[in-house]
Formats: C-alpha cells, sequence, structure tokens
C-alpha cells in the first residue's frame, strides 16, 4: 500500500501535477467558467506563466543547488536523514508553508513588493489558468524553493516529496473556479468536516476571497486569507475571513489589460499603458487606501 | 509610498510569533525522543524510507 502511494507522489511531483491541471483547466473551460474573460492576452500571459518555471526556473534552482552545496558544505550532506519520517513531514510542512505565507503576505503589506505580485491578481477570472500566473521575479525568489532545496540536501528529500505532492493538490484545489468545498457547508452531516477543512487548509471560498476585485461585499478579502496549503495561518495572526461565500468579482479594480510580457517580465519590461503601475511612471499601488482592521468571521 | 506603522508593528509581533511556530515541530520531536529514549541519530537513517 505504502509503496503505491510513494508512486504516486513520485509521479504527482514529476508529469502527474500538470496532468491534472490541465485537465481540470480542461474541464473549466468545457463549462465556460473563465466566461468571457480569456482572451488572448490573458492566455498567453498564463501559458508563459505555465511553462517557464517548469522547465527553466526550477531545473536552474535544483540544478544550482546540487552544485553548490557540496562545495559550500560538504560535511553537511544528509546530516538529519535520521529524522523519522512523520516528525520530518511536519517539520518541512510548517517551514515550507508558513515561509511562503509571509512572502506572500509581504508582497501585499509592503507597497514596494505589490508588483511582483500584481500579475497573480490581475486575472479576471479563477482557475488552473491562472493558477501558475505569476511575475518571473516572484517566481526566482520563490522564498520556499530554496528552503525545501536546502532541507533536501540536508537529508529530508523523502518528506518533502509528500509534503510538496500535498501542498501541490490543495493549492491547485483552491485556485479552481470548481466550487468543489460547496457542499460542506450545505450538506448537513459534512458541515462539521467543512467546519475543520476551512481552517485547516485554503479551499475555494477563502481563496477565492483572496483574489476578489472588492472587499465592499463583505465576501472578497484581498488584503488577507494569505495562506496557501494552510489557512491555520491566518487564524493564528489574524489576516483571515471565512464567509463560505464567492466573491462576485475577481481581479483588481484598476486592471489596464497591461501587455502579458510586462506582466510577466516588469520591471525588465514596462507596460505601455498610461497610469499602469506597471508604466514606467506608474504609480506602486494603484488602488492605495487606508488599511482596514481585519477580522476572522466563523461560518454560519 | 511607505508601509504604515500599524502594519509594520503587526509584521514584527507576527514573525516574533512565527519563530515560535518554526521551532514548534522540530521542539516536540526532541521532546519525544526524551520521553521514549529513542536516540535515531545513532541508528541507521530513516527518513529516506517509510517503514515498509
Amino acid at each position: 500500500m505504502l509503496v503505491h502511494i510513494e508512486t504516486i507522489f513520485r509521479n504527482l511531483n514529476g508529469w502527474g501535477l500538470p496532468v491534472i491541471m490541465l485537465l481540470i483547466g480542461v474541464i473549466e473551460f468545457a463549462y465556460g467558467l473563465y466566461e468571457n474573460h480569456w482572451t488572448k492576452n490573458e492566455k498567453v500571459l498564463d501559458i508563459v506563466c505555465f511553462v517557464v518555471p517548469r522547465i527553466v526556473v526550477r531545473p536552474f534552482v535544483a540544478y544550482v543547488g546540487l552544485l553548490l552545496f557540496p562545495r559550500l558544505l560538504p560535511e553537511a550532506k544528509n546530516i538529519f536523514a535520521w529524522v523519522p519520517f512523520w516528525w520530518g513531514f511536519a517539520i518541512i510542512a510548517v517551514a515550507d508553508d508558513l515561509t511562503q505565507y509571509w512572502y506572500h503576505r509581504l508582497h501585499h503589506q509592503l507597497p514596494w513588493l505589490w508588483r511582483f505580485h500584481r500579475t497573480h491578481h490581475s486575472a479576471p477570472y479563477m482557475g488552473m489558468a491562472m493558477a501558475s500566473r505569476q511575475n518571473i521575479i516572484y517566481t526566482i525568489f520563490f522564498s520556499q524553493i530554496y528552503l525545501t532545496t536546502t532541507l533536501v540536501y540536508l537529508g529530508l528529500g523523502y518528506p518533502v516529496l509528500f509534503v510538496t505532492g500535498v501542498k501541490a493538490l490543495i493549492t491547485t484545489g483552491a485556485h479552481s473556479s470548481i466550487k468543489w468545498d460547496k457542499p460542506f457547508y450545505t450538506i448537513k452531516w459534512l458541515k462539521p468536516i467543512g467546519w475543520v477543512m476551512e481552517r485547516l487548509i485554503s479551499t475555494p471560498a477563502t481563496h477565492h476571497a483572496h483574489h476578489a476585485d472588492t472587499s465592499d461585499d463583505g465576501v472578497g478579502y484581498y488584503k488577507g486569507n494569505f495562506g496557501n496549503m494552510f489557512f491555520i495561518w491566518d487564524l493564528i495572526f489574524g489576516t483571515g475571513i471565512i464567509t463560505r461565500q464567492y466573491p462576485s468579482g475577481y481581479g483588481i479594480k484598476h486592471y489596464k489589460q497591461e501587455e502579458w510580457y510586462a506582466q510577466f517580465l516588469w520591471p525588465i519590461f514596462k507596460s505601455k499603458k498610461e497610469g499602469s503601475e506597471l508604466s514606467a511612471n506608474g504609480p506602486m499601488v494603484g488602488d492605495a487606501l487606508p488599511e482596514k482592521v481585519p477580522a476572522v468571521v466563523a461560518g454560519s | 509610498m511607505k508601509t504604515p506603522v500599524v502594519t509594520q508593528k503587526r509584521i514584527l509581533r507576527d514573525v516574533i510569533i512565527s519563530i515560535f511556530i518554526y521551532a514548534l515541530p522540530v521542539v516536540l520531536m526532541l521532546l519525544s525522543f526524551k520521553i521514549s529514549g529513542q536516540r535515531p541519530w545513532k541508528d541507521k537513517p530513516n527518513s529516506t524510507t517509510i517503514q515498509k
């Protein structure tokens, strides 16, 4: 049984996840869940962001890691290989996801970082198409890539395999435009599971709220719900909101359909759209407003 | 454009809390070794495979 699980996770981290994403993406597209928002510019941006990190950035980081670590820390290789599997799993799950929570939160709360993350929020739709959509600088400095590469070198590669697999499934599910979590809020016997689930991990309801284009409806909360695999960080730090509802609109209000290359490669390439955050003299944050005090609201 | 002072203070507070959260699974693991008397670092590596 465990051998089969191991095989599943090995394949998931290789070709499995991209195939799952493509299949879900086809279903989403077939059901019209992108409505008429998936224009040519958005398509090119989404596809470039899906392909480039997988064939360039991640292999490059792994290669450099394998090259540098044996030279810099030759004695440290597999130094923590004695750590029991489930303890390794817990240590990496916390280290990886809490680091990503911080990376993500700081890109929202420090104005000078916002434009590196803006590309992920500019999509006026949710789904597999935009799940990988990030500016190249955000992807290159994706902090937990380096953390997990280091932990693999130190001997925790096996737990990393499982943590990254579980995390990929959760974050992919949270970005999907298929609202698979809805039965957990509506069917009576599933509600207790839903109560725990929405506090423990990111769901479409909580993560869609993060991608909302407004917080005026009491559902959208783009200044919070930063969690990726775990939602508990948002509960601990008071940056989360749970409503069990889905926002009516996604994206950013001041989106100017900036050119795909500017969104992908800013600040190397800048947008020609006047007033854009990504233009040469554009504002750092287009909708700068006084910050509201976040509050955690339990679902009914 | 500057980060509001209230946000800066919250970030600092939450970073300090995070240090304890990062350490928690490591501390609990060491505590479990102390209680059970296990010394896995003296045995062969076991996080590279699941017990089958």
